[in-house]
């Protein structure tokens, strides 16, 4: 479903990417740990193309989207993509959010688009909140917009980039409850986060980065219970300290 | 007035209170009667005097429409060449940003009546010799002050483009936009909506600055005014109270002008308006 081989990434002179490769076949829910820095937000990013790798493969359904005869905008609408700050366009409501990538890049009518975002809005649970705006929901429910937004293009798979952290505690729960769904309905997700529990009950893999590269992948038992690499091992237990 | 504020009906209960603008024309309505009884009344002015609108009437239609016209060349002008110069500095291409702010420095930094001199008086010689002519120069003189106020107005839309996060403009590129889609769905609604207010301030200085063409003989309301005055006090036929009225007259007009502009203005940031987004209010 998602490939990605031999990824290299340079900011100036900092080398944030150091030759990552994963595969990652459809239905299933990989999540991407690892220190602050260590490159997990660049790889997400490489694989939409917000961020465009200097070497490397980025490879969605077996074909290479990072080459030249290829636009970034067509590789973007097969790959959804959730953000740590939500990132709702704040000058339209909850439903016009969700309608609007269906409108304006799928051309679809405005009437069925509506429809199609009322039905993904009550998916999340936000069924009585499509009139409201960003500004009115709160970071909880901002996020779970969010999802149905990049749910409306129908994708591929879905990019999780720290969903929960810039959210108050009490809001957690709703965002993890509707992406365990997601990964219960067979969506194919690579989730970058903090949360263990999300990690070790959802994800069928671990990937622990550190430092551009990936350290260790293995189930979550594995990487929770025996890790074997010492740095994977010292990031475990500052986390489920 | 009534039926813009009827129609208005659903977005007015998004103000803060929800008969502002009635309030607002009221207050100008009585402050307008204020003022017309104190000059009438206390002052012992007739603002109707026959005698000086037999003589100035004409004068004054013919000034009101030359700085309409004038008005409705420079506006669409210098918000096109803002606009476009907002957006050039914002722009992530050097070539298009450093041209921009070289403009913006250069129009902000002279005294528009320079322009307006420079342009209508040395412009012309830059057209062939057929086209040259008196309106030519007028044109240009009038195109002078929309290039002035265009650099205004391109710093008013870069703080717009500013303003919105980059987040925004992610979000858009994420579920698929194209540069020019994400722009017009996503960034512009967000810069206008802040770019508004600022920009009504500018168009009010603007409708005003167009009496700077009297300096070139514009022949627009204040221009025709000035000329009407002088040969009344030369001429000997007018008296020195006509003065009070024609200026109070040529005040009145300018005011309503920008006033309209300004309420029409004040729609459009209805239109724009973002729920939860209105700020504090003290």
């Amino acid at each position: 479903m998602i490939r990605v081989e031999r990824i290299h990434k340079h900011f100036g002179r900092l080398h944030v990417l150091r030759g990552i490769t994963f595969d990652l076949p459809r239905g299933e829910a990989l999540v991407i740990i690892g220190p602050s820095g260590s490159g997990k937000s660049t790889l997400l990013r490489c694989i939409n193309l917000l961020v465009e790798p200097d070497e490397g493969k980025v490879i969605i359904d077996g074909v290479q989207v990072n080459r030249p005869d290829i636009r970034p905008e067509w590789a973007r609408q097969q790959v959804g993509m959730v953000f740590q700050s939500f990132n709702l366009f704040t000058h339209l409501n909850a439903l016009e959010n969700v309608a609007l990538g269906p409108i304006r890049v799928k051309g679809m009518a405005r009437e069925a688009a509506e429809e199609k975002a009322k039905q993904l809005l009550a998916r999340v649970g936000l069924a009585a909140k499509t009139q409201a705006f960003p500004a009115e929901l709160s970071g909880g429910q901002q996020q779970r917009v969010a999802i149905a937004r990049a749910l409306a293009m129908d994708p591929k798979a879905i990019l999780f980039d720290e969903p929960t952290s810039a959210l108050d505690p009490e809001y957690i729960r709703e965002v993890l409850d509707v992406m365990t769904a997601l990964a219960r309905d067979g969506m194919t997700m690579v989730v970058v986060t903090h949360e263990m529990g999300f990690a070790s009950n959802v994800a069928q893999r671990i990937l622990f980065m550190d430092a551009g590269m990936i350290i260790e992948e293995g189930r979550p038992e594995e990487i929770f219970g025996n890790p074997k690499h010492e740095r994977t091992r010292a990031f475990v237990g500052k986390i489920l300290r | 007035m009534a039926t813009a504020e009827a129609t208005l009906g659903r977005q007015t209960e998004r103000a803060p209170f929800p008969h502002a603008s009635a309030i607002r024309i009221t207050e100008a309505l009585v402050g307008g009667t204020i003022f017309v009884v104190v000059l009438e009344v206390f002052l012992g002015f007739n603002l109707l005097d026959p005698a000086l609108w037999s003589l100035y009437g004409s004068v004054f239609l013919a000034g009101i429409v030359r700085t309409l016209t004038y008005i409705a060349l420079v506006l669409p002008v210098s918000v096109s060449i803002g606009f476009a110069l907002g957006w050039a500095r914002v722009s992530r291409f050097r070539a298009l940003a450093w041209p921009a702010t070289v403009y913006v420095e250069f129009f902000r930094g002279v005294p528009p009546l320079v322009i307006v001199i420079f342009a209508s008086i040395l412009g012309p010689n830059l057209f062939p010799e057929r086209f040259q002519s008196v309106q030519l120069g007028l044109i240009l003189g009038a195109l002078a002050i929309g290039l002035h106020s265009a650099s205004f107005q391109g710093e008013i839309f870069r703080a717009g483009f500013q303003s919105v996060p980059r987040g925004q403009l992610e979000a858009a590129q994420a579920i698929g936009m194209q540069p020019l889609q994400s722009m017009r769905s996503v960034v512009l609604p967000q810069a206008l909506r802040l770019s508004l207010p600022p920009l009504s301030n500018e168009f009010a200085v603007l409708i005003k600055d167009t009496s700077l063409m009297a300096i070139i003989s514009g022949g627009e309301l204040f221009h025709r005014s000035q000329l009407f005055m002088d040969q009344s006090v030369l001429t000997g036929t007018g008296q020195l109270h006509w003065l009070f009225i024609v200026w109070t007259a040529v005040a009145a007009v300018y005011f309503v002008m920008t006033f309209t502009v300004t309420r029409a203005m004040r729609l459009l940031e209805r239109k724009y308006h973002a729920r939860g987004l209105e700020g504090i209010s003290i």
